[in-house]
């Protein structure tokens, strides 16, 4: 699908976004504020099939992706919405279940914080373990470089 | 010391709840007799795992219970979590294999290709046909490897020791093959960006067909041992039915949503390797239980066995990798590419910024997704049909918590 033609699925539902065709495919670029409005129109449309979800940090926010395929006519679409460090985001779980998990995964590993979802639980790390995907969260600890 | 003027004191008398209050107890009584028919029941949590012999990895699953009933289980996962999506971030795209292997441990080559594909989508390297025969070649006998395991595994969840074992010596053969092509039996490294590690050793072609000859007989073996089985065929049918509005909700793949009836496999969908010249079949379900997944991964290995004779035969001559310079780097930008792993659609998604490291890699694990649907799938039934349930997913942790 050309990200045009997302777009209008998005611009119908009153969500206004950037449609872009990249390496990756039809990406469309929007607000954080407007997911859950973007997500179900394009469910509606046909895209029934949830891929992945995942948060990026580009260094100066969170950058979150939303991969959706149309099981019928096999067209992926990427949704990407820039988090700030400090943001929240909104959950999707109601219009696709497989958001939970990645969601919480995204929320413990970017240190953001989830509303609306039915269990906003850390996933993977236990509690006090810093942001690891931050880019600011170093790979090595200090002592592991010292004896490297 | 004496103490025979010591009297002994008599028990003393225990107040029986809603019982009549009496002042004076019948002689040699406590306490007066009453029913227990107001007896009061509570939900009990039941924790299973953190270890448990097939869950193939250290799984932890809290489970609601009303007598024998499941009201509600949630996962709790994150034991073998190794932050390999972030150690990618540090490795040049040679070594992120070896990050990968331990991913899904079971079927290594499949996590490798993925990661190769995606690479190779990204900076548009022309792959040679032979590596991508390999790859297939190597993905079908481990797709087998991996089956075997979860056929075995699934048995002894069942309640079926003994075909364990005859799985695990029928292994044991696919695995001494996959070590001669590649020098580890689970842990390879050998897929890599532009092609495979190294050419197929010789002879190796005639050690796969010896194995193929007798590979179907033991399937036969064992697909009667089990399958055949009344006492296993009750256990599996119309137990943990989804439907394939449930499966696609969760974002189920593989087997596990083709037993629902969906027809989607990566083979099929967005061919890669060798697929698109290979004659196969994709064993559907139509009810979603158990029983469906149990017969469609037996289909998937004769399927795969069928293949593996295809890419044997047909096993192109020439370059086994494409010209790579020492250190890759790969252009910036992103890119997303899946294969069908054992375990369903197995993505990798590669975000670059032009260095010799991924900027950011996602590994699309399917398990992840399969597990997410325990609670749906496990409520209301019963607690020994909830291992079966789980087993029949075939989930592998090592991907889940990456």
């Amino acid at each position: 699908m050309p990200a045009s033609t997302g777009a209008e699925v998005l611009r119908a539902a009153g969500v206004s976004c950037e449609g872009a065709d990249t390496t990756l495919g039809a990406v469309l670029l929007l607000s954080a504020d407007h997911i859950v409005e973007a997500v179900a129109a394009l469910n509606e449309a046909g895209y029934d099939q949830f891929i992945d979800l995942f948060g990026t940090d580009t260094g100066q926010a969170v950058e979150v992706t939303y991969h959706l395929r149309a099981l019928n006519k096999l067209e992926d679409v990427y949704l990407k919405c820039h988090v700030p460090y400090d943001g929240e985001l909104r959950s999707v779980w109601a219009v696709y279940p497989a958001a939970l998990y990645p969601e919480r995964e995204v929320a413990e590993l970017l240190g953001l914080s989830l509303s609306g979802h039915p269990n906003p639980k850390r996933l993977l790390t236990t509690d006090g373990t810093p942001p690891l995907l931050r880019k600011s969260v170093a790979i090595r600890t200090a002592e592991e470089v010292q004896y490297s | 010391m004496s103490d025979e003027s010591v009297a002994p004191t008599p028990a003393p008398a225990i107040p029986a709840e809603g019982a009549s209050p009496m002042e004076v107890l019948p002689r040699g009584l406590r306490r007066v007799p009453h029913g227990l028919d107001e007896l009061a029941t509570e939900h009990l949590i039941l924790n299973m795992g953190p270890q448990h012999p097939s869950t193939h990895g250290v799984l932890h699953v809290l489970l609601e219970l009303d007598g024998e009933e499941v009201q509600a289980a949630e996962a709790s996962v994150g034991y073998l979590h190794r932050g390999i999506e972030k150690l990618a971030e540090s490795r040049k795209y040679h070594q992120v294999g070896t990050l990968l292997d331990r991913a899904d441990y079971l079927s290594g080559f499949h996590t490798e290709t993925a990661f190769a594909l995606t690479v190779e989508k990204l900076g548009e390297i022309e792959v040679p046909e032979k590596a991508s025969w390999i790859r297939s070649l190597l993905m079908e006998l481990n797709r087998i490897a991996s089956h075997v395991v979860w056929i075995g595994t699934f048995g002894m969840d069942a309640g079926a020791m003994a075909p364990f074992l005859y799985m695990m010596r029928d292994r044991e053969a696919l695995l001494d093959i996959l070590e001669s092509i590649s020098g580890g039996r689970m842990m390879f490294n050998y897929v890599r960006p532009g092609g495979v590690f190294d050419d197929l050793p010789a002879g190796v072609d005639d050690k796969i067909r010896t194995w193929l000859a007798t590979f179907g007989t033991y399937l036969d073996e064992w697909d009667a041992l089990l399958g055949g089985n009344e006492i296993f065929q009750i256990r599996l049918k119309n137990v943990g039915v989804i439907s394939a509005e449930t499966a696609l909700a969760f974002g189920l793949t593989g087997a596990s949503l083709r037993g629902s009836g969906v027809d989607f496999d990566v083979r099929r969908a967005a061919p890669y390797c060798a697929y698109p010249e290979l004659d196969f079949e994709v064993p559907l379900g139509e009810r979603g239980d158990c029983w469906n997944r149990y017969v469609i991964r037996v289909g998937e290995m004769r399927q795969a066995a069928r293949m593996i004779r295809q890419l044997v035969d047909g096993m192109p001559e020439g370059e086994f990798k494409a010209k790579m310079p020492r250190v890759y780097k790969a252009p910036a930008g992103e890119a997303y590419a899946s294969v069908e792993s054992p375990r369903g659609e197995l993505g990798v998604h590669l975000i670059s910024d032009g260095g010799p490291t991924p900027y950011r890699m996602r590994l699309r694990a399917p398990s992840y997704y399969n597990l997410s649907i325990i609670d749906e799938a496990l409520a209301g039934g019963l607690i020994a049909d909830a291992v079966v349930i789980m087993a029949s997913l075939d989930i592998v942790l090592g991907e889940i918590d990456r």
